[in-house]
Formats: C-alpha cells, structure tokens, sequence
C-alpha cells in the first residue's frame, strides 16, 4: 500500500482516498464539520484545511505590515488545501498541526461562531457540540465583532420530528446530502448567500422521509434538534451502552443512551457497523426505545379480564406447571417470539423438548413496509434466531395456532413474548383454554388471552443476541438493571422446567449458548 | 554506661488553692461581676456576644445567601430556560427541574423553553451558591436575606416554581439586575430576513 506521512507519521491509503479517510480509518481526527465518513464530499466548512509541505509550495498573496516602510507591503503565505477534498499521493507529507494550519483552524472556528447565538444552556446540542470542542481545542480566544449578529429563525419545525435553528447552523449541508444520498429525497436544501444562508425544506413539503433523524444525527452543532428528545435530557447525564435495534430484521447497531440515575432510556443512536446499518437508522428504529417503559407488564398475574389477579414469583411458576402439567405433550403448543432473543427462545424449545411437546409456532410482528435502504420487510429482529433455537424445526404462524385451538388439537399454550400480529379478538380461541401461560415483558394480545402471566426482562435488561436477516449473529449485553423480581426469558423458563421436574441441561448463559452452536449445527 | 536522668518537678497546689474556697469565691464573683454588668449596666459596656432572637436580629453582610428565588421576566414569565446548569452544578442535589417546551403559536416561543417543574428541596440544599454562579440567565438568586420559615413537615421546605417566583429580592422586586437579550425580548431586533434584507 501507498503511504503519506501526516504530522510526522507515516499513513497508508487504498490509491483514489482522501487524506481525511485516510487519517480517520487510522483513528486520527483532523478537525471537521462537514466531512462525514458516509456522505459525499462538500468542503465546505474549511476547518479541515491542512498544509502540504512537500513539493512546489503553492503561495498566496497577502500584505503585511512592515514595521520600518510604516506601510502594508505585498507578501505570500502559503495556500492551504482542505483535507477532506485532497487525494493522498504518494510520500506526500501533509502537516495539520503547523502554526500555519493552526491560524487557519482558529480562524475559521472563530469566523463560524461571528453570527452564532451562543445560547448552549438552552441547546440540545451542549455538551456532545463539535462547535463548544473546537472552540477549546483550536479557538480560545474572545469573539472580535461587537455588533449585531444576524438574525436567521428559531425553532422553525421542519417536520413531525425535526425542529431547525437557523442561527445556530453553519451550513455544512450534511443534512441535505444526507437527504440526498441515504433517503434519497431531496428534501431540503438553501436558501439566500454568505451570513444570511439557512436551510429550508423544498416548497409544498415536510421534512417527512423514513430517515429523517439522520439530519440530527449527523448535523455537528444545534441547528437541527428531535422533537422527541428535545429538552428531555441534558447529554452529561447521560450514560452509554451497545445495543442492536429491534425495529426490524436488519438488526442496526445502535448506542442505547440512558441516564443511570432513573435507569431510563432517552433515545438511540446509530453505532457505527459497515457491514450491517453503515452510520444510519431509520426513523422508527430510533423510536423503538419507547417500547421499553411502556406497556411493561412488572407484576405476575392469574386470570383474565377482571378476575386477573397479582400473584407472588413463585407462585406463578408453580401455578403454571401445574396447569401445564395438566395437557397431555402432544396437545401443548408452544410458541416462541421473533422478538425475543435467540438465548430466550432456545430454552424456551429445551423446555419443549424436555415436556416432548413437538408443536412449535412461531408470534412475530407484521404491518411494516420495508425499504432497499435499511429497512427489512420483517419487522421481527429475531426470526432467524428463534427458527436456529428450533433446531431448524418448522415453525407455524400464531394463525395456525388458532385453527389449532379451534379444531381441538391443542389444549394448552406456552408462549414467550408479547409480540404477536393479532389482535385479541382474533385470538379469543386461546383465552377458553385454562392452560395458557404467557412469559412476556410487555402487555400484548399474547398476554392478554393467558390464564397465567409471568413477566421477563425486556431486552435492554438482558444479554443475548439476535440473529439478523442475513443470517449475522449479534451479540449484545444488559445495559439497564432489571426491574425487582424480574429474570431474564431463559431464567423464568429454566425456573418454570424445575418446577416440571426438568432438566433443561444448563445453569448459566454459556452452558445455554453452548446448546445455541449445536441447534445451529443442526440447524445446517 | 550510666543512664542521665533529669528531674522534672511536678506541679503542686498552693495551700490556698488546696482550700478551695477563696478560689469558688473567685469565680462567682467574677461571673456575678458579669451578669450584672451586662444585665442592667450601660449598653456600651456590655461585653456579650449573644442577642436576644428572634426578638433581636443580627444584620447580615449584604451577600449574605438565604433561600433562593426565581427572577421573572417583565411579562412575568420565569427567566429560568431549564438548561439544568444548576442541577449539574448543584453539590447536594436538590434541584429538580423538569424542562418543557412553549407551544409555536405562544408569543413566548422566542424563549424556546421553560421550566414545567422546579422544585429545591431547600434541606437538602447547603446553601453554596454554585446553582447561582452557574445560572446563565441570572434566574435564580439567593439574594432574599431570607431564612427558611421553620417547619415541623418535611413537604413544606421542598420549594416548587410557584413559591419561588413569589419570593422577592431583599430590594422588593421580582425582576433581574441583568436582563439577558432574548428573542422574545422588545429589545430583540427580530430575524433580518423579515425585515427586507
């Protein structure tokens, strides 16, 4: 491979990069606002220029005082190029540290903060703002203009979920290529010339694609802010953990922000993976965070409708294997969930395999259209798994299951998750059996028609893993606490097994996942 | 090899001492010296420390911090943005604040965000001063020279944004000393687009 050598450390690059990608793939980040590893090249913001100080200088004229004449006299300095926009060559030795350089980057941090409201304490942005790092790192110095600035709209709503701060903005048009290049909309572009620029949405629109918190995402200062996490939470609060995405069968990476102190989850953010989601997340995967806290079922119960009853933890395991105890195997459907983690569903089927109950079902979600974007046309992030946990058993759908019912063949239901494309009147076979015994973490159709409800840790509060639809198993770990009194799946099921007088053959995780390589060997 | 030692004499007790009787003389004459002195002689030569409160008070230096207070804008609306610099700054943490967002049709829209609940658990609070130094908008203030009025329920001293707002500065008004240019302001020149640029 071709090297350059960039502050004195040699670099290589594929022929054709950049020496920003170059320098950010080798983890070194030359200052930038609107470079974006996933979107075209704008150079626009000419934070990133950087000096070449092999080969023929390039100089540029300029006057400068001469102290003894007492007059400004003609003089060069050198011409700057902007990283982001420069192809790498061979033995090109670049400096984006030197004193030239540095003038450059104070000077350009200080010419784009000339019109800048400086209203942090009321930004969204404060806090994770590249305009507040640069300042410290490559500013520092008071603002020179003492007039006016210009005045450009605030908190002008662009869409149902994005809210445009004009002022604040400095127009490095990442949000429009976004726009452009993920969504494939041109949605927004920009209005007016140099201090008086701003965003604005095409006439007759909304800002109103599958992607739309992509803009946020990507915009480096306030400019644009989410309705939903606006004003919600101040980002030093907040902690950070990895998750994956369970908005659909794509299975995006995600940073899972919370604030330790509630142990509640503000928003997502898109975490970084080129093999599966690239930077990006489609809008409703980023709202997924709202299913954790709503909904939650945190207590177990027996009945239904008004006779349901809260129940003690143990006596709800025991209550449901008594009723489970009571349908002979062949007649116990078990159900696992496409929305519950691979770990989950296979002890699920141990337990299925313990008791000799053969008929599996599979509840997953439907009503989503998917895109050649992101988005799957499954809406289940799991239904790889859950099939893997089965051992590559077939696995009939929740409808089936209700034919079953009707037709006598199954007279009790085990099932995990709350998950489930039907509604609860379409479900109404399942609530005249005595034996249904929902696992779940979330009220749904599901639970409501079981007779016995256990509740289980949502998938925030667990370790586990999901299996993507092109078939990548993603591991990810317990980034909350779970509630008082709540096990993750695979414990509530390998608790429910002793009380049947199984042996599900694991005690912890690993031995459960070892149990996880074999059912996908078998799976093969 | 011959250790040295040295004597030190210990001290005794005088005989008059040993007596103890002229010595408890002493002492309550010097005490009776005193409590009539400061009792019913001249105010000028009274040599005590203590007043009589909460009939007698003390005055307190003029930055002396007592409960806190939020300042209102001239509409009298709170100047508080809810940014939570005070909470994050807040040592004891006792602010709660719980930001909200004024609707675009309210002539307010301008101050972008507003608190919907600020509550200071004043006995969690040890009266640093750091939510006021930290407050960029100088909304809130602990210059009201104001104890907490006791209380024998712990409810009352959790202050919520109504209390606050209600409580004055030591100089009467409920306004700030450092009114901050805001968009909604009068002072506000308003956006340059809309004005024909």
């Amino acid at each position: 491979m071709p090297k350059f050598v960039l502050d004195g450390r040699e670099i290589s690059f594929e022929p054709g990069e950049t020496v920003m990608e170059a320098a950010w793939r080798e983890g070194i980040e030359i200052p930038h606002y609107c470079w974006h590893p996933g979107l075209s090249v704008a150079a626009n913001c000419r934070m990133c220029l950087v000096q070449i100080e092999s080969g023929r200088q390039m100089a540029m004229p300029q006057l400068t005082f001469d102290e003894a004449k007492g007059e400004y006299v003609p003089a060069t300095k050198p011409k700057l190029q902007p990283a982001c926009q420069l192809a790498a060559a061979e033995d090109m030795v670049v400096s984006s540290t030197n004193d030239e350089v540095k003038k450059a980057q104070a000077s350009v941090q200080e010419f784009l903060l000339l019109n800048h409201p400086v209203d942090c304490p009321i930004c969204d942005q404060a806090g994770e703002c590249k305009l507040q790092d640069y300042y410290y790192e490559h500013q520092g110095t008071l603002k020179r203009k003492l007039t006016e600035p210009v005045h450009k709209p605030k908190g002008v709503r662009f869409g149902p979920t994005i809210v445009y701060d004009a002022e604040r903005c400095i127009m490095c048009t990442r949000c429009i290529r976004v726009c452009d290049e993920v969504a494939k909309d041109h949605v927004l572009d920009m209005r007016e010339r140099g201090n008086k620029n701003e965003i604005i949405v095409a006439p007759g629109r909304q800002l109103d694609h599958k992607y739309t918190l992509m803009t946020e995402h990507v915009c480096p200062v306030g400019a644009l802010t989410s309705r939903d996490f606006r004003f919600k939470a101040r980002v030093w609060f907040l902690k950070s953990g990895e998750g994956v995405c369970t908005g659909c069968a794509t299975g995006c990476n995600t940073h899972i922000d919370f604030d330790p102190r509630y142990g509640k989850v503000y928003r997502l953010r898109p975490r970084d993976n080129e093999a599966v989601n690239a930077f990006w997340m489609c809008d409703d995967g980023m709202m997924t965070y709202q299913r954790h806290a709503t909904d939650r079922v945190l207590t177990p119960t027996s009945g239904r409708g008004e006779d349901r009853i809260p129940i003690g933890e143990r006596q709800a395991i025991e209550l449901a294997a008594e009723k489970l105890e009571g349908v002979e195997p062949s007649k116990l459907a078990v159900v696992l969930s496409a929305q519950q983690t691979t770990e989950d569903n296979l002890a699920l089927s141990k337990l299925a395999g313990a008791l000799g109950a053969d008929r599996l079902y599979l509840a997953a979600l439907g009503g989503w259209e998917g895109d050649d974007i992101l988005r799957s046309d499954d809406n289940n992030p799991n239904r790889a798994g859950a099939t893997q946990a089965a051992g590559g058993a077939t696995l009939r759908t929740v409808r089936d299951l209700i034919d079953d019912v009707q037709s006598g063949d199954v007279q009790g239901v085990l099932a995990l998750g709350w998950a489930s494309a039907e509604r609860l009147e379409e479900l109404a076979p399942l609530a005249s059996l005595d034996a249904v015994v929902s696992l779940s973490s979330h009220v749904g159709a599901l639970v409501a028609a079981a007779e016995v409800v256990i509740p289980v840790a949502d998938v925030f509060e667990v370790d586990g893993s999901f299996v993507n639809a092109k078939g990548m198993t993603q591991a990810f770990r317990a980034v909350l606490s779970t509630p008082a009194g709540i096990e993750p799946g695979w414990q509530a099921i390998s608790a429910l097994g002793a009380a049947l007088g199984k042996d599900l053959g694991f005690g912890d995780l690993d031995g459960l996942r070892k149990g996880l390589s074999d059912s996908a060997e078998a799976a093969q | 090899m011959a250790v040295e030692v040295k004597v030190i004499k210990k001290p005794g007790r005088t005989v008059a001492e040993q007596v103890y009787l002229p010595e408890i003389a002493k002492g309550i004459s010097f005490a009776a010296g005193r409590f009539f002195k400061n009792t019913f002689g001249p105010k000028a030569k009274k040599e005590i420390a203590t007043v009589k409160y909460p009939e007698e008070k003390v005055e307190y230096p003029e930055r002396f911090r007592g409960i806190h207070r939020l300042t209102q804008r001239v509409d009298g609306s709170p100047r508080c943005v809810a940014c939570l610099c005070c909470s994050t700054a807040c040592p004891a943490q006792c602010i709660h604040i719980e930001p909200e967002e004024y609707e675009p049709d309210d002539p307010r829209y301008g101050y972008e965000r507003y608190p919907s609940v600020f509550v200071i658990d004043e006995l969690r609070c040890i009266f640093c001063g750091y939510c006021v130094e930290a407050c960029p908008c100088d909304a809130i203030r602990m210059d009201t020279g104001m104890h907490m009025p006791p209380s024998t329920r712990r409810e009352h001293f959790l202050y919520d944004k109504e209390t606050l707002l209600s409580i004055p500065g030591q100089d009467g008004t409920y306004l700030t000393a450092n009114p901050r240019h805001e968009p909604g302001d009068p002072t506000h020149p308003g956006v340059d687009r809309e004005r024909g640029h």
